[in-house]
């Protein structure tokens, strides 16, 4: 028998008012994986986050976490609460505090959390992830450039010790130096920490390179999906997705 | 000259006090609670009950005057603020509830107290002078130099608070990003609940400090909410700092006009003063929440 997926979408379909923003989406998150979603502006993305992390109730379907249903039109569990369980997200555009230093914006990564003394040695293990946060330590978020910022936004993630991290397109707006650096530790965060992935992303090529397994939305619907490497092989993501 | 500073430095210490609780409402609802000045005359009116009637140590009633209006704070905001906030769809619609919960208190208080001026026995008694009063000399009270330190202390507090606790920074968190706030798992309703029971509580204690001096009657409320709205257009509202700045800034325009002019028209001047600052600077002097 196979085990339970730690996260999955059964059937999810997600309204805004009129729009309907998913429709009938499955998705399955294996733990220890990283799974990227892909897909082109408005495709639907960053709903299936929101309905994964509780921002909205899903319309129909269900999403559920280790088999227990955490989202469905009868019921819902909170985002904060979510947190608590292990599911953090770095939303789209890094949401940094803007008038919070990078400290105080990484502690509040660890809001949930009630241990000082393993906060300060996770707080020293984010600076040695990204030491440029340790030398604008005491910076405000605003005065940050957008790389600077993904790494406050994904520091102050695992500041919550997630076991399920969600990353809204991080490489969005970033030097590609700084993408390929953050493309790195998200490797090196799923493999030393063993923390499961969902990547979201427009950058199709990293997500593909990084994940296991990949799901392509297209306007709300999974219009593809398979092992990663074999769908950087099939000639509609290469027309669509891959630019070539 | 000495007289006008100490008078200032007094009533900007207050006036401080209660500019922040009201930025601190404002920055993490987006709301002006209209009904800041009744706040603080309920807390004005707790010490004249606990202290001037039933005559419990003030040091036991100041702090209660702060803890009542909290929990004035609290009923307000899951009982008013947040139901109409969560469905309201434009801003008239939250502003006039607001403005509605000041009439409340008012006329709650006017029914309940009357329409009576009243006043508390002194807490202290006595004052430093300094210098030759009849050769440019000064005086300060000790209930006017209570009133400042306490208030001093209380903003201390506050500030302290809010930059070093856990709570503290989910605070400014909310104020900053609420969706990032809830993504670290902070309960922003729980949070919300807070900040407002802290902004009444902030109008309770300047009440209670302020009724040893100019004692309280029903009708205080939008006096008091009016300068508070001067000091945070002034600081730019939801800006700590620029509470702290916009209440001195006004305690001694208060302080030098009350000097050189005689009675209402420090007031008026004040209002054309603000009218042409805000022209040139709309947003006040610090731009954004919590800075
Ligand atoms: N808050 C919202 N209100 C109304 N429509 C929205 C809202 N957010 C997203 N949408 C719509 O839902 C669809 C999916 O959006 P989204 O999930 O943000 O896509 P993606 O992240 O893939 O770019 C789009 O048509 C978008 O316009
Ligand atoms: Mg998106």
């Amino acid at each position: 028998m196979s085990a339970i997926p730690h996260l999955e979408l059964c059937a999810v379909s997600l309204c805004y008012d009129e729009v309907r923003a998913l429709q009938n989406v499955n998705i399955k998150v294996p733990t220890g994986d990283i799974v990227a979603l892909i897909g082109a502006n408005g495709a639907g993305k960053s709903s299936a986050l929101r309905a994964i992390t509780g921002l909205r109730r899903v319309a129909a379907g269900e999403v559920r976490l280790d088999g227990h249903i955490i989202n469905s039109p009868s019921a819902q569990e909170q985002t904060h609460a979510l947190v608590r369980q292990g599911v953090v997200m770095v939303p789209e555009g890094r949401h940094v505090f803007p008038h919070m230093s990078i400290k105080d914006n990484l502690l509040m990564g660890a809001y949930t959390r009630r241990d000082p003394a393993r906060i300060a040695s996770d707080l020293e293990s984010v600076c040695e992830r990204f030491p440029r946060l340790r030398e604008r330590f005491h910076q405000h978020g605003s005065s940050l450039s957008g790389g600077e910022q993904q790494m406050v936004a994904i520091g102050r993630a695992l500041m919550a010790r997630p076991r399920l991290l969600l990353l809204d397109e991080p490489s969005l707006g970033i030097a590609p130096q700084v993408v390929r650096q953050i493309a790195q530790s998200l490797v090196e965060i799923n493999r030393k920490d063993g923390i499961t992935i969902v990547l979201v992303e427009q950058n199709s090529r990293m997500a593909m390179s990084l994940s296991s397994y990949t799901y392509v939305l297209e306007t709300g619907n999974v219009a593809l999906e398979g092992p990663s490497r074999e769908l950087m092989n099939n000639d509609h993501i290469k027309r669509l997705y891959l630019g070539g | 000259m000495l007289q006008v500073l100490i008078n200032g430095i007094v009533l900007g210490s207050v006036y401080a006090l209660i500019a922040l609780g009201l930025t601190m409402v404002f920055s993490i609802m987006r709301v002006v609670n209209f009904a800041h000045g009744q706040m603080y005359m309920l807390g004005a009116f707790v010490v004249y009950y606990l202290y001037g009637q039933f005559q419990l140590p003030f040091w036991l009633a100041l702090p209660l005057a702060g803890l009542a209006l909290a929990v004035v704070g609290v009923l307000f905001n899951r009982l008013f603020f947040q139901p109409v906030l969560a469905s309201a769809k434009r801003e008239e619609n939250s502003m006039l509830m607001a403005v509605g919960t000041a009439l409340l208190l008012e006329n709650l208080a006017l029914t309940l107290f009357g329409e009576k001026q009243r006043g508390v026995p002194p807490v202290v008694d006595g004052s430093f002078i300094f210098g030759d009063i009849s050769e440019g000399g000064a005086i300060l009270t000790y209930p006017n130099a209570m009133v400042a330190a306490l208030s001093v202390t209380a903003i201390a507090a506050l500030l302290l608070f809010v930059q070093y606790t856990r709570p503290g920074r989910a605070l400014r968190a909310v104020a900053q990003d609420k969706e990032a706030a809830r993504l670290q798992g902070v309960d922003v309703k729980s949070i919300t609940t807070l900040g407002f029971a802290i902004g009444a509580a902030l109008a309770g204690l300047a009440g209670g400090l302020l009724v040893t001096i100019y004692g309280v009657n029903s009708g205080i409320g939008s006096n008091i909410s009016t300068k508070a709205f001067i000091m945070i257009m002034i600081g730019g509202a939801g800006v700590t700092s620029g509470a702290i700045v916009g209440g001195v800034l006004l305690g001694f325009a208060e302080a030098i006009g009350y000097d050189l002019l005689p009675g209402s028209l420090t007031y008026l001047l004040i209002f054309v003063a603000m009218i042409v600052f805000l022209v040139f600077k709309p947003n006040g002097l610090f731009g954004k929440p919590w800075g």
